[in-house]
């Protein structure tokens, strides 16, 4: 059926799209520490410090660390400030004779998310971290079991028929399902039209037919078979409030225009096929996870990836 | 006002006119008001193309069910059946024509009217929590080589009317405070 497919339908993983502050490492700042000459003032130092230099915002730095160089003459050093909060290391308020000389190191600025960032943060100053398994799992990519995986790749080959409904006609092949997980049953089922209306993208599509399904929506689409959508059972079911809840399979990483309308229409989860390159949800932007915004979702890549690549490229043909 | 946007002023350059942008935006407030004295999100949009309105728009999220119509998708839509019915190409009728609106465009806003070519928009005030003329994200100037072409903004016409009219509207559509539905 795939074109060129001697490669098992199953060879693929859905991983997880990540905000930055999990991908990357955490950001390093410059602090003042230093070496303290007498063992014995180190409870009193920390006691003073704390007080006068408490680490509010950045309760994962450890305050003392074992002095790294060999041979050094003092076995212990103490953290004073960051930077930012004072410029000189004469504002450190008070004199000890147990202290010495300040110096500048890179400090982690905030508490690692991620066993990779703990490691790598950690080479520079002492820091603790409270492992996340959901993401520690969701890293190592084994967030799905066989029996997920097989529903997530039947929904993408309903996304992947849409799609080619769409070629058929000459628009742009990509196509999209969105679905209720708990019912496990497609709500909406969309392709590109945007011969007919710039703005008319799968994702777009889709949306509309859930506001059809619930009694809403703005466009008809009788010219196009391959866009439809499934009215709820029955009354007893609680009507969601737009996309609440749903999920969105979509052969190609949606657009900006896209990605935002699914922010405001407040869909569960979105899954992808393959990256594309103005893409909002990985490539150029990561909006599901963007600050400052209202809602925020979970995006996995990757679902049937050779598939979906398949109809990009016929697309360039 | 500033003026903000790709300043090379590359191509050609296609700018509304000092008259036009008080004239036109003058009509956006009136139907802001409008709104917000029918219950509805004081939010005035309209397309102007050869000194005439060829799109307008409301929010119509509710009576849709569609998160998506936001005045200014609404407006596109008309612009679109506008040039139909006159048997013009979008492309060229979007290439002379403005956006006035009284709030910023959010970022899916801003990504459709990349989508259609529009090359200059005229806004109000800021839109802090969804903002894709440079308050949240930089649509409009951002680079994105398949989403449409960049637009120039001019932005602060009015700035301090065009919020208070939305803050009046969310006062009296929740009285908890929960903004959390809002628009903008
Ligand atoms: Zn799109
Ligand atoms: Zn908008």
């Amino acid at each position: 059926r795939w074109k060129g497919s001697g490669c098992d339908i199953d060879s693929w993983d859905a991983s997880p799209v990540l905000s930055d502050e999990i991908s990357q490492d955490v950001e390093l700042i410059d602090a003042f520490a230093a070496p303290i000459l007498d063992k014995k003032r180190t409870s009193k130092l920390v006691q003073t410090l704390n007080t006068l230099h408490p680490l509010t915002d950045r309760t994962h730095l450890k305050r003392v660390r074992p002095c790294k160089t060999k041979g050094s003459p003092h076995a212990l050093e103490i953290l004073l400030f960051p930077i930012d909060d004072a410029k000189d290391p004469e504002a450190l308020g008070f004199s000890d004779p147990g202290l010495g000389r300040p110096f500048v190191v890179k400090i982690p600025s905030r508490p690692p998310l991620t066993r990779t960032q703990f490691e790598s943060a950690s080479k520079h100053w002492p820091t603790s971290f409270h492992e996340d398994k959901q993401v520690t799992v969701a890293l190592r990519g084994e967030l799905f079991d066989a029996k997920q995986k097989a529903k997530m790749r039947n929904y993408m080959m309903s996304a992947i028929d849409a799609a080619n409904e769409g070629k058929k006609q000459n628009m742009e092949a990509v196509g999209a399902v969105i679905v209720d997980p708990n019912l496990d049953k497609i709500i909406a089922t969309g392709h590109d039209c945007r011969k007919n209306h710039p703005l008319q993208h799968a994702v777009m599509t889709c949306i509309d037919l859930v506001a059809r399904s619930q009694g809403g929506g703005c466009y008809s689409y009788g010219k196009h078979p391959g866009c439809k959508f499934d009215p709820p059972d029955s009354d007893i079911v609680p009507q969601p409030y737009i996309c609440t809840g749903y999920d969105l399979y979509v052969t190609r990483e949606p657009c900006v225009l896209c990605a935002m309308a699914l922010v405001h229409s407040r869909i569960g989860r979105v899954f992808y096929g393959t990256g594309s390159g103005d893409g909002a949800l990985g490539t150029k932007f990561k909006i599901h996870a963007q600050k400052d915004l209202n809602h925020r979702f979970d995006v996995f890549k990757g679902v049937l990836a050779e598939q979906c690549k398949d109809l990009e490229q016929w697309e360039r043909k | 006002r500033t003026i903000m946007g790709p300043a090379d002023g590359c191509g050609e350059s296609f700018y509304p006119s000092d008259e036009e942008i008080q004239k036109w935006m003058d009509k956006a407030f009136d139907m802001a008001k409008d709104a917000l004295e029918n219950g509805e999100v004081p939010v005035g949009c309209l397309l102007i193309y050869n000194n005439e309105v060829i799109g307008k728009g409301r929010n119509e999220v509710n009576e849709t069910k569609n998160a998506t119509r936001h005045a200014e998708m609404v407006a596109l839509d008309e612009l679109r059946d506008w040039c139909k019915l006159k048997g013009l190409e979008i492309k060229t009728v979007c290439d002379k024509t403005v956006l006035y609106v009284t709030v910023e465009p959010c970022i899916m806003c801003a990504a459709a009217l990349r989508l259609f070519n529009l090359p200059v928009v005229v806004y109000g005030c800021r839109n802090d929590r969804f903002g894709g003329c440079g308050s949240v994200l930089d649509i409009s100037s951002a680079h994105l080589p398949q989403t449409g072409t960049i637009f120039k903004c001019v932005a602060g016409h009015r700035a301090e009317e065009a919020v208070e009219m939305l803050k009046t509207f969310y006062k009296q559509e929740n009285p908890n405070g929960n903004t959390f539905d809002s628009t903008y």
